[in-house]
């Protein structure tokens, strides 16, 4: 061949199309060859070429394999879209399989999986089965990774022609390519089936590590991903796997590093001699500090593994810091991840070499970097309480030196560490207060507000410093108001003398009268009422002992660690998610129905791209992902921390303040709709309780409102709720303050599900019992609606569904006519029954009717299939519904007609 | 496993690209290089390697210029992907040569014929040229190398030594040569990167070298390589070791930790250090190794800094080549950034020096002295006055620095790790094939505080 293969992509200006049929026509070989050349090249940047299809079909027949390889090329990428013409390749394709060169055994049996028509696909099982016995491995390679090509297309075919058991044959093989290759191909096939195919025992465990010696690199990590999934019986045959599986770590290849380490982490669980965990430790170090001299990329990914390795294993790395010092010449994604690791590692022992980093990384010039950089300092401060002084004196330093930026991380940290130390540092109040007038960002601003209102006695001038900022009050975002009323409060009830009393007066009208921020104005108006009326309970609520927040260094669930630690050397734990939180698989077999890529092209280099017939819609829930997301993932309400009315007050009422705070984002009172009132006062002496079951946030909360129209104050508030259906119990106990006479409080209530279950006909009646200590228990009954159940998973993708629908039997298709209802829009019913947790899924006309499907599922996963038949505009529903559980059907059709109907 | 293989020129067009296993929508190249273009999330201006948009996982690397990237929905190794991006990357330039843009257009055809022996239905089948030769039929087209910038370590002996025949390493491993045959020939490249954190007072804070041994062999026939490293190397530090080398105090070269290439066979290491290898085609590591032991730095900097009035400052960079007088250094850059608050600087270099150049970069207050080179044992001096547009309060030393700098020194390696021997099984007595064994040290992160 001579020449530039570019000179493929110029065109004449004769039609081309035309002149590249006579050339693929002509009877010189050469010029076949180049004129299919030419067609690849068209399709490449996108131009359609699959007019060509007979002409180019016609080249297949070739003993010339760099030309038959274009030619399947070509095939791979049209033969979908002229799948009439693809069975032309058939006969080819059937005798290529039995041609005397391997290599033309193994091409075609791979161009044929890669085609996704039935009518090749018919034609694929009889050579893929000789292939799979063939006696060349680069063939029996190939057709183990066909076996999962087909099982992709059509999974049925596979298991009745019994491919899975030649493919589980062939990890005995003797050519560890092979043995690779079915590993990989049983792991995807196991993935997508619910069915147990390929279970790792330990006659094949020790197989595999035998064949991993001889493997390439990635046949290593196939084999070692697969092997992950084994669970060794005891400590001994775990010590046995560790044992075979360390030399890996001396491996050049990182992917083979990473993947060992997982197994060996995983195998150490189970093993209980400390000195073999000790050594184990010692010697997964070195390989894995050697991953930090690979590529800036392999470094960011084995970054943020370490990162939960010493989360669970701090002693492995603890030697090490030094290696996580930040290089000038680090991107920036490796300096913030070393920058999490240095935090995680610092001790009292390396704190002074650590410090002096911090310190030297904040006078860069990367704005971001710097501020991590104060930020890690401070929270070195608060993880070390020895240290603890000289992270302050460092910031000082810090601030001494007057960038406006480093300034205002300081004082955001300085907050946080009065906090984790009360009344040890305060003397440094004055050397934040120069600083004031430099202040821009409302994050630092609020900080600094807050110390002074939290220290208003000790600063003399306290009030003139609140006040300089008071002129600018309804200017400031709604963080520093906030921050700025609750000073002001403070610095009343401290100091309250004539000054404070008007600046008080100035605050509560711009946040009430002035503002039309919600969060603002209550908080205003409960500060009002509470001044008004008791100041003395004023000070016993807003002057209260904070607690003491503590480090967040450690910070992921205890349960999120252990499922992100199985999870080594995947994606997963480079985001630091679970894995069904980001992977939506989407079934090619599937896909390939429904989706119709009009140019069919390759790769789609054309000007208008197709994607918008993505059919893999991911639900929205996967956002854009930010592998720094788990920092921000809000830990779980734990059930001491019920949230109640005044949370706000008593906590760090800065509600967008780093998360070195113990959870103060608790939810706000809702504004909703009024409840309904199940205790009138008529009946409870005075005490009327309003109450309903709501969901807010994925968790079911009992909404109550306490009205107190007796002529005494009302203490010592508990709840009860009898046996029910679903087992619905409070979670914590009731947290309601002192009533007095002609007051009201307003409380959430968490709820758990499933603790002391009635049996029964299911119902969703709510058996409940209110005491106090002035006066007899009160009982009242609620009915809740089922829709509080449904959960924000409830998202079934549509192959699922079709599956699910078909695996019940029909006696659990429940159904109801609904002749109140009227739809009168498609869209506004869905997007109610949407923020019911009711998930739209595929619609369908039928007739003059819209037939809507949508899925909705119940806590233990239990789903709900529904179909809906309406006419738009004219009276009546009929709802179809499908579940393992038919049984609350009338619970579901109740709801639903309460959902529908208002 | 992954769904799509792609490489996008700076610009974001589409060069080569394959899809796998047709679950990712066609226009991802496009969603992907829109969100790296203007990647600004956790205030980060820079990509990460491996993000996730709307359930599509992408990863990707950067090689000279050209971004390799690749697709999957699934919960795949990340570190098998990124691997595997550099690995391709890497068969591509052994077969062209050169990896650009111009050659990977011009030899499409090859580009799709290695894709599908290198990946399918999405996993890795093979990345080495030596096993992917004997699949592969396409023969390269080759770009003239002679104008191009070159890819990889090696690339560095291009410049500043003439020992070395200029066009061997942009060879490509199958191509012919003109004439049709090829010249037997084998590159051993000792490439050390280190770094080094020097406090303010010139003490070595942190110290490290990243070192590799590249082989890129031209040798027909494969045949058996030994190489032969000093016998004073042990392997394993401290009380932390978990080797059995017994440590020989001073003078011995001890790495922290060490791997080695696939085809290497250790047998006799622990006792002659000596490896054995039948190199593939194609450039590939022999061995990484890393070490912290106390090296002798090449350079010593000292900086000065003096406040002349409240509006002026004088800066005095002085830069010491601690190495022998037979061995010059290239290309050296010095950086050091400076007070955002300084206006303006003039530069004094010494009577009579050549070769240099001063620039104040005022977008990023940067002060930078380049050097084309500096002779072993030899010194050299900066003075800079600065003007400032506010006053310094004291704090210039906090608000300027740290010094930075970037080097090449062929021929000279800080670990002592030296090739003893290169010895290649003779086919017959005439056969004497080239031997190319090479050393040089580049700065990776070599910064001097003040």
């Amino acid at each position: 061949m001579s020449g530039h293969d570019s000179k493929y992509f110029s065109t004449t200006k004769k039609g081309e199309i035309p002149e590249l049929k006579e050339e693929l026509n002509s009877q010189y070989k050469d010029k076949r060859k180049d004129a299919v050349k030419k067609v690849i090249a068209a399709m490449t940047v996108g131009k359609d070429v699959s007019s060509l299809f007979t002409d180019v079909v016609n080249c297949m027949q070739t003993e010339n394999l760099e030309l038959k390889k274009l030619v399947y090329l070509y095939l791979i990428n049209y033969a979908k879209s002229q799948p009439d013409l693809a069975i032309l390749a058939v006969n080819t394709f059937v005798k290529d399989s039995q041609d005397p060169n391997p290599l033309i055994r193994a091409l075609a049996v791979r161009t044929m999986g890669c085609i996704r028509v039935d009518k090749i696909t018919e034609y694929l099982c009889d050579p893929l089965q000789r292939c799979l016995k063939d006696d060349d491995p680069y063939v029996r390679k190939t057709a183990a990774i066909c076996v999962a090509k087909l099982y992709d297309i059509n999974a049925e075919l596979v298991e009745d022609r019994g491919f899975l058991d030649a493919l589980k044959d062939l990890i005995s093989d003797n050519n560890p390519m092979v043995v690779a290759n079915a590993v990989a191909a049983l792991a995807e096939i196991q993935e997508n089936s619910s069915r147990p195919i390929f279970e790792i025992t330990s006659h094949t465990l020790s197989k595999l590590l035998t064949a991993l010696n001889e493997c390439t690199e990635w046949g290593q990590v196939f084999i070692l991903d697969a092997l992950s999934k084994y669970k060794a019986a005891d400590a001994r045959e775990a010590e046995n796997i560790v044992e075979r599986v360390t030399p890996r770590l001396q491996h050049a290849n990182c992917a083979v590093v990473l993947s060992a380490v997982k197994m060996i982490l995983q195998q150490m669980e189970l093993i209980t001699s400390t000195d073999v965990v000790r050594n184990l430790c010692k010697k997964m170090a070195p390989p894995l500090v050697t991953l930090l001299s690979a590529e800036p990329e392999i470094q960011y990914v084995a970054l943020r593994n370490i990162n939960l390795i010493v989360q669970r294993r701090p002693t492995i790395l603890a030697h090490e810091i030094k290696v996580f010092f930040c290089k000038y010449n680090d991107p920036i994604y490796v300096k913030m991840e070393k920058l999490e690791i240095m935090i995680k590692l610092a001790s009292d022992r390396n704190i002074d070499q650590v410090l002096l980093e911090f310190k030297e990384y904040a006078t860069e010039v990367d704005v971001d970097f710097v501020r991590k950089a104060v930020r890690a300092i401070g929270r070195c401060a608060i993880k070390l309480e020895r240290a603890a002084e000289r992270c302050i004196s460092v910031l000082l330093e810090l601030i001494k030196i007057k960038v406006n930026y480093v300034v205002q991380e300081a004082i955001i940290v300085i907050k946080d560490i009065f906090r984790r130390y009360p009344n040890t540092y305060e003397s440094i109040i004055a050397t934040l207060c120069e600083s004031l007038d430099t202040l821009d960002e409302p994050e630092a601003k609020a900080s600094m507000i807050w110390i002074i209102g939290e220290y208003a006695e000790r600063i003399d001038n306290a009030d003139e410093l609140l006040e300089s900022f008071l002129e600018s009050f309804p200017e400031e975002p709604a963080q520093v108001q906030l921050q700025l009323l609750t000073a002001t409060v403070k610095l009343f009830l401290k100091k309250p003398t004539e000054g404070p009393q008007q600046m008080i007066q100035v605050v509560l009208n711009n946040a009430t009268v002035e503002t039309d921020n919600p969060d603002l104005r209550d908080r205003a108006y409960i500060y009002w009422r509470l001044l008004s009326t008791d100041p003395e309970a004023a000070k016993d609520v807003v002057l209260a002992e904070k607690p003491v927040i503590s480090d967040d260094s450690n910070q992921l669930d205890p349960s999120l660690l252990d499922e992100l630690l199985a999870n080594i050397a995947t994606l997963s734990s480079v985001y630091h998610k679970p894995p069904d939180a980001f992977v939506t698989r989407v079934k090619t077999a599937q896909r390939t129905e429904e989706d119709d890529y009009p140019d069919g092209s390759e790769t789609g280099y054309s000007e208008s791209p197709s994607h918008a017939v993505d059919s893999g819609a991911s639900p929205p829930a996967t956002s854009t992902n930010a592998p720094y997301a788990a920092a921000r993932q809000p830990s779980p309400v734990s059930p001491a921390q019920v949230p109640d009315l005044l949370g706000d007050l008593v906590g760090l009422d800065n509600d967008n303040s780093n998360n070195a705070i113990v959870s103060i984002d608790q939810p706000t009172v809702p504004a909703g709709p009024p409840l309904p009132v199940l205790l009138p006062a008529s009946s409870g002496q005075g005490l009327q309780i309003s109450a309903q079951l709501i969901r807010r946030d994925g968790q079911i909360f009992y909404s109550l409102l306490f009205e107190n129209n007796s002529q005494i104050p009302l203490d010592g508030f508990m709840i009860q709720f009898n046996k029910n259906t679903f087992g619905v119990a409070a979670a914590g106990p009731l947290q309601v303050p002192q009533l007095l006479p002609g007051t009201s409080a307003r409380t959430l209530l968490p709820m758990v599900l499933f603790q002391n279950i009635a049996p029964g006909p299911p119902s969703t009646l709510l058996q409940v019992a209110v005491k106090n200590n002035q006066q007899p228990v009160w009982y009242f009954n609620d009915k809740f609606s089922l829709l509080v159940f449904f959960t924000e998973d409830g998202r079934i993708e549509r192959s699922t569904f079709l599956e699910t629908w078909k695996s019940l039997p029909d006696s659990n298709e429940v159904s109801k006519d609904f002749q109140g209802i009227v739809v009168n829009s498609v869209e506004t019913t869905l997007d109610r029954l949407t923020s019911s947790n009711m998930f739209f899924i595929a619609k369908r006309k039928h007739a003059n009717q819209e037939v809507l499907y949508l899925s909705a599922k119940i806590p233990r996963g239990i789903p709900f299939l529904i179909e809906l038949t309406a006419a738009v505009g004219i009276p009546g529903l009929k709802c179809a519904i499908k579940t393992p559980s038919p049984e609350i059907a009338p619970l579901f059709f109740e709801a639903i007609e309460i959902l529908l109907k208002s | 496993m992954i769904s799509q293989f792609f490489v996008l020129s700076q610009r974001g067009d589409n060069i080569v690209f394959r899809d796998y296993r047709g679950d990712v929508q066609k226009g991802s190249a496009e969603i992907f290089f829109r969100k790296v273009k203007f990647w600004k999330e956790d205030g980060e201006e820079e990509a990460p390697p491996v993000f996730n948009v709307d359930g599509v996982n992408y990863f990707h690397v950067k090689v000279v210029g050209l971004l390799f990237v690749a697709t999957t929905r699934t919960n795949v190794s990340p570190s098998l992907v990124l691997e595997l991006l550099q690995r391709i990357a890497r068969v591509i330039k052994d077969y062209l040569g050169v990896l650009n843009e111009d050659s990977l257009r011009k030899n499409f055809v090859l580009m799709y014929e290695l894709l599908d022996e290198v990946i399918d239905f999405g996993y890795v089948q093979t990345t080495s040229t030596e096993v992917l030769k004997s699949y592969v039929f396409n023969e390269p087209i080759l770009v003239d190398a002679a104008r191009l910038p070159t890819l990889g370590p090696a690339a560095i002996f291009m410049q500043g030594t003439k020992r070395m025949p200029g066009t061997a390493v942009t060879k490509s491993v199958i191509a012919n040569e003109p004439g049709g045959r090829k010249r037997e020939e084998i590159f051993v490249d000792i490439i050390e990167k280190i770094s080094i954190t020097f406090s303010s007072s010139g003490y070595i804070l942190t110290s490290e070298i990243d070192g590799t041994i590249q082989m890129k062999s031209y040798l027909s026939g494969n045949p058996e390589i030994r190489l032969a490293f000093n016998e004073d190397l042990s392997i394993g530090r401290g009380r932390g070791s978990i080797y059995d080398y017994s440590s020989s105090g001073s003078g011995a070269v001890i790495l922290d930790d060490c791997n080695f290439h696939e085809s290497v066979r250790l047998d006799s290491f622990d006792t002659d250090r000596t490896l054995s290898l039948v190199p593939p085609d194609g450039e590939f590591p022999v061995m990484n190794y890393r070490m912290t032991q106390e090296f002798k730095p090449p350079f010593r900097i000292n900086t000065l800094i003096e406040e002349a009035g409240p509006l002026k400052a004088e800066v005095i960079l002085k830069i010491h080549a601690e190495f022998s007088s037979s061995i010059t250094a290239n290309t050296i850059v010095v950086q050091m950034p400076l007070p955002t608050y300084t206006t303006r600087v003039s530069f004094e270099l010494e009577p009579g020096a050549v070769g240099q150049m001063t620039d104040f970069k005022e977008s990023n207050k940067r002060l930078e002295w380049g050097l084309k080179k500096i002779v072993g044992g030899s010194e050299h001096t900066l003075r800079a006055k600065l003007t400032f547009s506010q006053e310094s309060h004291g704090n210039i030393t906090k608000e300027a620095g740290p010094v930075s700098m970037t080097f090449t020194i062929p021929m000279y390696n800080a670990s002592k790790l030296q090739v003893k021997y290169l010895q290649i099984a003779k086919k017959s007595k005439t056969y004497n094939p080239y031997r190319w064994v090479r050393y040089v040290t580049q700065a990776n992160s070599y910064v001097a505080r003040i």
